[in-house]
């Protein structure tokens, strides 16, 4: 729960005090003992000087009154409302019904998702690739306009891949990685 | 004085009782380092040592005891998770936790996945999937004030909020969840307490 507090710098708090006063003058010049005129209804034709008025028109309430129109709590509220409030079944953390088991490595997984076990040994082969890409190239904006293929130990560039532009992964071929 | 002290404890202690006769030191014992602060009453339910059981008696489920202090998480929003999990088979649990959204769901999938480790070396626990959970709750941790600045110079106090967690597995399938009260039992319920009144402070 916050609670505001006051800041302790004295500038402020003086400079907050002389608006404070200077509204508070502004509102009621007659409490002040009349430093300023008091606003009255102004005539346009030349007459006697109205009498001041009283203190408290009743037009405009004074300032403690005028605070009735923020929403504050009545009472406090009591353990077993709150409770009621937070063990709510909407406030409850459903259980999924969508977890199932992935046939490749036996991890969990949700149906609509991929394996998140496999998916990091993808990331991580294909962050391989890219580093061998990097070497390759030698820097950015140097990509070829040709089609690109992966090539493991042992493995020979067929006929299919004449134009192409060939990387060398320097280990057996994972399972998962289909060739053509 | 302070050797009548110490005599005074030693005289009340009678450290001799305790151990074996062949012992060399037998002050060693007392311990007098202040490593661990204080040992919470949910470790302690861990050393707990029932006797024997006679052959006749059905076997005692394993009853495992773990928890974990100070986790830098609120107490209130934990407890969700420890609701989701009561009654739940630990497999289950797992499963669940593992998909969650929520930054408690990865400590207590650890708080389970160590438990279940000492059920297996320590708690003479067969099978680690015949575990359930019986109990799980959530505990206030020690929280500390701090200032939070706000614009204009306005500052507030924030607390920073820590919690622990209790979890209490059991060997054994999950007890079937209690079927909802209808109506009609607590019709019963109503007729069985018409029924059970009597007479009092009569003949």
């Amino acid at each position: 729960v916050l609670v505001l507090v006051r800041s302790p710098l004295p500038r402020l708090r003086a400079l907050l005090h002389r608006c404070w006063g200077r509204l508070e003058r502004g509102l009621w010049p007659a409490v002040f003992g009349g430093q300023s005129p008091p606003w009255g209804p102004a005539l346009a034709v030349q007459g006697p000087a109205l009498v001041p008025q009283g203190i408290s028109v009743a037009g405009t309430p004074s300032l403690p009154e005028s605070v009735v129109w923020m929403a504050a709590p009545k009472q406090r509220r009591t353990i077993e409302v709150n409770r009621c409030r937070r063990r709510n079944h909407s406030k409850l953390v459903e259980i999924k019904r969508n977890i199932d088991v992935c046939p490749e490595c036996g991890n969990l997984k949700q149906k609509h998702v991929l394996c998140g076990h496999c998916y990091a040994k993808v990331k991580e082969e294909t962050r391989l690739i890219r580093m061998e890409i990097y070497k390759k190239e030698g820097g950015p904006f140097n990509a070829p306009t040709v089609e690109t293929v992966v090539l493991y130990e042992g493995e020979k560039p067929t006929e299919k891949d004449e134009g192409r532009r060939i990387i060398e992964r320097a280990r057996k071929r994972p399972s998962w990685f289909v060739q053509n | 004085a302070g050797a009548a002290w110490a005599r005074g404890l030693l005289s009340w202690a009678r450290p001799e009782r305790w151990l074996p006769c062949g012992s060399l030191f037998p002050l060693s014992c007392i311990h007098t380092s202040t490593a661990l602060q204080k040992i919470g009453k949910w470790e302690k339910k861990n050393r707990i040592v029932y006797p024997p059981q006679l052959p006749g008696e059905p076997r005692r489920p394993a009853e495992i005891y773990h928890c974990r202090r100070e986790i830098k998480y609120s107490k209130d929003k934990m407890w969700y998770l420890a609701k989701l999990i009561k009654g739940m088979s630990i497999d289950q649990a797992l499963a669940q936790l593992e998909f969650s959204d929520k930054k408690g769901a990865k400590v207590i999938k650890e708080v389970l996945l160590e438990a279940q480790e000492m059920a297996v070396r320590k708690h003479n626990v067969e099978f680690k999937s015949n575990l359930h959970i019986a109990e799980s709750q959530t505990g206030r941790g020690r929280y500390v004030k701090r200032l939070r600045c706000h614009g204009k110079g306005m500052f507030g106090m924030m607390k920073i909020s820590r919690c622990h967690y209790f979890v209490k597995l059991v060997e054994g399938p999950p007890p079937p969840p209690e079927p909802p009260r209808t109506g009609f039992d607590q019709a019963k319920e109503y007729v069985q307490q018409l029924r059970n009144r009597t007479l009092v402070h009569t003949l």
